[in-house]
C-alpha cells in the first residue's frame, strides 16, 4: 500500500492506494497517529485509490476518529469506490464517520 | 452436479499469505467470471476469517496449513475452511450492535460481523480435531 501525505493550509491529506489490510494497517496507523502527534487536527483520508479494505484497516480509522475528537479535531472520508463504502455501511461507521463525494467536498467542509 | 467447478489451495499460517489468498481468489474469481463487487466481497470474507484462524488459532508456534476449498455453482459458491487451530465456531458469536456514535462503536469482533453480512450462509463443525466453516453465497458474474 502507498501513504501520499498531503498539507494544506490546516487540513492533512493522506492519499492511500491498493490494499489496506492486516498486513498494511499498522504502517497507516503509524503515519496518522504520527501526523496527530505533531498537532495535526483536521485529517482527510481519500479513498479514491483504495482497491480494498479490511476489519483491520476500519479499526484505524475508528481509534483515529476517537483521538481527534477528544482533541477537538475532525476527520473526514472522501471518494469511496462503492464497495469500500459498503464496507463502511456494514460496520455502521456510516452513522458517525462523515464520507463526502469528492476531494474537494472534504476540503470545503473544512472552511 | 452439472457444470461444478472445484478449486483447492493450502494456506500456511503467517500473515504474509494474505496476499497469496488474495491471488488464489482474484484467480478464481476471473476463471468463474466473477463480478468486481463478488471478488471483493469473497476476498474480504475470506481475509476476515484467514486473519482470525492465523491470530487466535494455534498455541504453539509450529507451522500449521490452513485449506481452503471452492466449487462453484450456477450462481452461488460454497466455500469450505479446514484449519486445526484450537475449537472456534464464529457462528456462535454474538454480532455486536451497529454502533450509532463514535463512543460505542467497539473494536472487537468486527470481522465476523463483515462475513455474516457478506456470505448469504456460515456453518461451523469440529471434526477430527479441525474446524471446519462452510461459506455459501450468491455471486454475480459478468
Amino acid at each position: 500500500m502507498e501513504i501520499i501525505e498531503e498539507k494544506k493550509g490546516t487540513v492533512n491529506t493522506f492519499t492511500l492506494q491498493g490494499r489496506l489490510d492486516s498486513n498494511t494497517s499498522q504502517v497507516f496507523e503509524k503515519r496518522l497517529f504520527d501526523a496527530i502527534s505533531d498537532g495535526t487536527r483536521n485529517v482527510v483520508i481519500d479513498f479514491k485509490d483504495l482497491d480494498y479494505i479490511s476489519s483491520a484497516g476500519l479499526r484505524v480509522i475508528l481509534k483515529a476518529t476517537k483521538a481527534l475528537k477528544r482533541e477537538e479535531g475532525r476527520i473526514l472520508l472522501c471518494s469511496m469506490q462503492d464497495y469500500v463504502k459498503e464496507v463502511f455501511e456494514i460496520a455502521g461507521f456510516d452513522s458517525f464517520l462523515p464520507i463526502v463525494p469528492t476531494l474537494d467536498d472534504a476540503i470545503q467542509s473544512f472552511k | 452436479m452439472e457444470n461444478r467447478s472445484c478449486f483447492a489451495f493450502e494456506l500456511a499460517n503467517t500473515s504474509s499469505e494474505l496476499s497469496t489468498l488474495c491471488e488464489e481468489l482474484e484467480r478464481i474469481g476471473q476463471a468463474l467470471k466473477l463480478s468486481r463487487r463478488s471478488i471483493f466481497e469473497i476476498n474480504l470474507a475470506m481475509d476476515e476469517i484467514f486473519t482470525n484462524i492465523i491470530s487466535y488459532g494455534y498455541t504453539d508456534q509450529a507451522e500449521h496449513t490452513v485449506r481452503v476449498c471452492v466449487s462453484a455453482d450456477a450462481d452461488h459458491l460454497t466455500i469450505v475452511v479446514e484449519d486445526d487451530g484450537v475449537p472456534f465456531n464464529p457462528v456462535e458469536r454474538l454480532t455486536p450492535k451497529v454502533p450509532d456514535n463514535v463512543e460505542s462503536c467497539k473494536i472487537g469482533g468486527l470481522g465476523i460481523h463483515l462475513v455474516k453480512n457478506l456470505v448469504d450462509d456460515i456453518g461451523y463443525r469440529r471434526c477430527d480435531g479441525k474446524n471446519i466453516l462452510t461459506l455459501t453465497k450468491t455471486v454475480e458474474t459478468t
